[in-house]
């Protein structure tokens, strides 16, 4: 058996759609629940439901052999896993924000403070950067920051802009692009190299197939 | 607030209460017995090392991640992050007139800061050899067939050494000819397995198709011994072919030894790379989520400390062992006393000299205390589990079961 974290996030319903087209039966999955552990029926996997900045943690301590995760909660936490899989959905992008009229400004600034949640994100762009700033660590409606005075700017991941646009902000910077990943831990991978293997196989087969 | 600290630890450490710190005991002395019996001479090196023993050489440790102590002249002491290196310190500079080989081993705690996590304490208690002066394939085998026969010896049924060769992607690199930074990115790329990523770093790469196609399918090359001969297929490079053959005598030996089913391969581990200059291996368990045990071969580590000397090892972490020995069901309990020794006051002479015969016979005795609170030495040794009391009085001794 193989366990598989996943996350209530807003990856979930194309995680359970992509497991089930890989041939896992996720019905159980479907139904309305407070259960965080399921089976497939033929109890070759085992399912576990976890806050989304936790996946990667329940697969490096191998917990889980395998995790869906996206590419900020990876950068943001930096564990030591196997990264297999860019699953391609989930995309968005990692940006800094803030209003328009700082857009030639604000990192010439001495000082700037950011708001995010993704405070090792911010810290390692900024260092990369050469700039002093001082990161705000956010739980949530980050673009609160620079509305309320909190903060300058803000680090977030951005999906269609709507958000950032209602709030009157704008995209300063882009730091990367985001997507939904397979990530394996890194003993699972040599010790139950047969399950994890057919599995990742396929997913690759899906994926190829939506391409064509 | 410092009051509270008291009763504390610091992050990272832990008591060894009784039931865990017999079986690490036990571990341990089976693990310095086989060693021993194996031909490697046990050695110590202090706890305190300078700095400098740890600094600028390319290993793995970071150096904010060791302990740091100033001494009275301002130098900096750090608490052993490792201790091979402290290993080749002393081999260079006090056994570098041995005859080869040199078969040394050692039992000890090393100390490094980072996340506390499960199994990544700051206080490690570890235990490995290390084989100094030949740089034969048969040196890298003798060293995992030590590894795979220990873990046999302490009862794991199961577990695999995962067996890789950093030559081989240096090789393939050398030939590439990038960058510094290109060069960390593809190995970090290959380390994390990311071909997505890594695609499409080597399509912007001014590489050769030969060398492109050879990194793009080096995180792929895991498994059984079927990837050396696919390995051994791709690559026309000399050195990275070398490197192969290497492992696949490595193999053979083991093979010999009727290891196989323990084996396995990776020739995309290719951590430290800077440090490990040949086979690499990790020992791995099913159901622990990290390695039990690393290493590989070193041959420029012993030359930083004055007498250039290929050499080889590896260490487990005692912790870690223990861990997966439970898992396994190889752990033991405490034996329980044997004796209980009751006696007359007049007769405590007598009754210590039968002590001393018990356990020269070795059994575990107690002698019985009796305490303010008046328990029977019968009640007491049903507490205990101690099965049998013996009593010396001027009537003689007597013996009875306890039920």
């Amino acid at each position: 058996m193989i366990t598989i974290a996943l996350s209530k996030g807003r990856l979930f319903d194309e995680s359970v759609r992509l497991l089930t087209d890989a041939g896992l039966d996720c019905s159980e999955l479907e139904q309305p629940s407070r259960k965080l552990i399921f089976y497939t029926p033929d109890e070759q996997v085992r399912l576990v439901l976890v806050k989304p900045s936790d996946v990667p943690t329940y697969v490096e301590y191998g917990i889980a052999d395998a995790g869906i995760v996206g590419k900020d909660v990876l950068m943001e936490e930096g564990r030591s896993l196997y990264e297999m899989l860019d699953l391609k959905y989930g995309r968005c992008r990692i940006v800094v924000a803030g209003f328009p009229e700082k857009r030639d400004t604000w990192i010439t600034r001495a000082y700037t403070r950011v708001a995010t949640k993704y405070p090792n994100i911010a810290k390692s762009y900024f260092s990369s950067q050469d700039k002093t700033v001082e990161i705000i660590k956010l739980n949530g409606s980050v673009e609160l920051g620079p509305l309320t005075g909190l903060s300058d700017v803000i680090i977030d991941i951005v999906e269609s802009g709507r958000t950032l646009k209602e709030n009157g902000l704008v995209v300063l910077d882009e730091i990367c692009p985001i997507s939904a990943r397979l990530v394996v831990n890194r003993i699972s991978l040599k010790t139950k190299n047969t399950e994890i293997r057919s599995l990742i196989n396929n997913i690759q087969r899906m994926l190829e197939e939506k391409k064509t | 607030m410092i009051g509270k600290l008291k009763v504390h630890l610091p992050g990272g450490v832990q008591d060894y209460l009784p039931d865990e710190c017999y079986n690490k005991r036990k571990v341990e002395e089976k693990i310095r017995n086989f060693f021993f019996l194996s031909g490697y001479d046990e050695v110590e090196t202090p706890i305190l090392e300078y700095f400098d023993v740890f600094a600028g050489i390319k290993t793995s440790i970071d150096q904010e991640n060791m302990f740091k102590l100033i001494d009275p002249e301002g130098r900096i002491l750090v608490l052993r992050p490792d201790i091979t290196m402290p290993i080749a310190r002393m081999v260079g500079t006090k056994l570098k007139d041995c005859a080869l080989p040199i078969r040394l081993s050692y039992l000890g705690n090393v100390y490094q800061y980072g996340e506390i996590q499960i199994c990544k304490q700051r206080e490690v208690a570890q235990a490995g050899i290390e084989l100094l002066g030949v740089d034969s394939a048969e040196a890298d085998a003798e060293v995992i067939a030590m590894a795979i026969q220990m873990f046999l010896n302490l009862g794991l049924k199961e577990f695999q050494i995962d067996i890789g060769q950093v030559e081989f992607f240096k090789a393939i690199i050398k030939e590439a000819v990038l960058s510094d930074e290109n060069t960390e990115e593809v190995h970090r790329l290959i380390d994390q397995k990311d071909m997505l990523s890594l695609e499409r770093l080597l399509k912007e790469l001014p590489i050769s198709e030969d060398v492109r196609n050879l990194l793009y399918k080096l995180p792929q090359l895991y498994g059984d011994s079927s990837v050396l001969n696919e390995a051994m297929e791709i690559s026309r490079n000399a050195e990275a072919r070398a490197a192969v053959e290497n492992i696949q005598q490595v193999y053979r030996i083991l093979k010999g030894y009727g290891f196989q089913n323990y084996i396995s391969f990776d020739l995309g581990m290719v951590q430290s790379f800077d440090f490990y200059t040949g086979i690499i291996f990790r020992g791995l368990t099913r159901d622990l989520g990290y390695p039990i045990c690393g290493g590989g071969r070193y041959d420029m580590l012993v030359s930083e400390y004055g007498c250039d000397l290929p050499a080889t090892g590896f260490a487990v972490g005692i912790k870690r062992l223990l861990i997966a020995m439970e898992q396994q069901g190889c752990l033991e309990e405490i034996p329980r006393i044997d004796v209980l020794l009751t006696f007359t006051e007049e007769d405590r002479g007598k009754a210590y000299r039968v002590l001393q015969q018990l356990k020269n016979e070795g059994k575990r005795v107690e002698m019985f205390l009796p305490l303010k609170s008046a328990v029977e030495p019968m009640t007491y040794a049903r507490q205990k589990g101690i099965t049998q009391i013996i009593n010396i009085s001027g009537s003689g001794i007597k013996k009875y079961n306890v039920d």
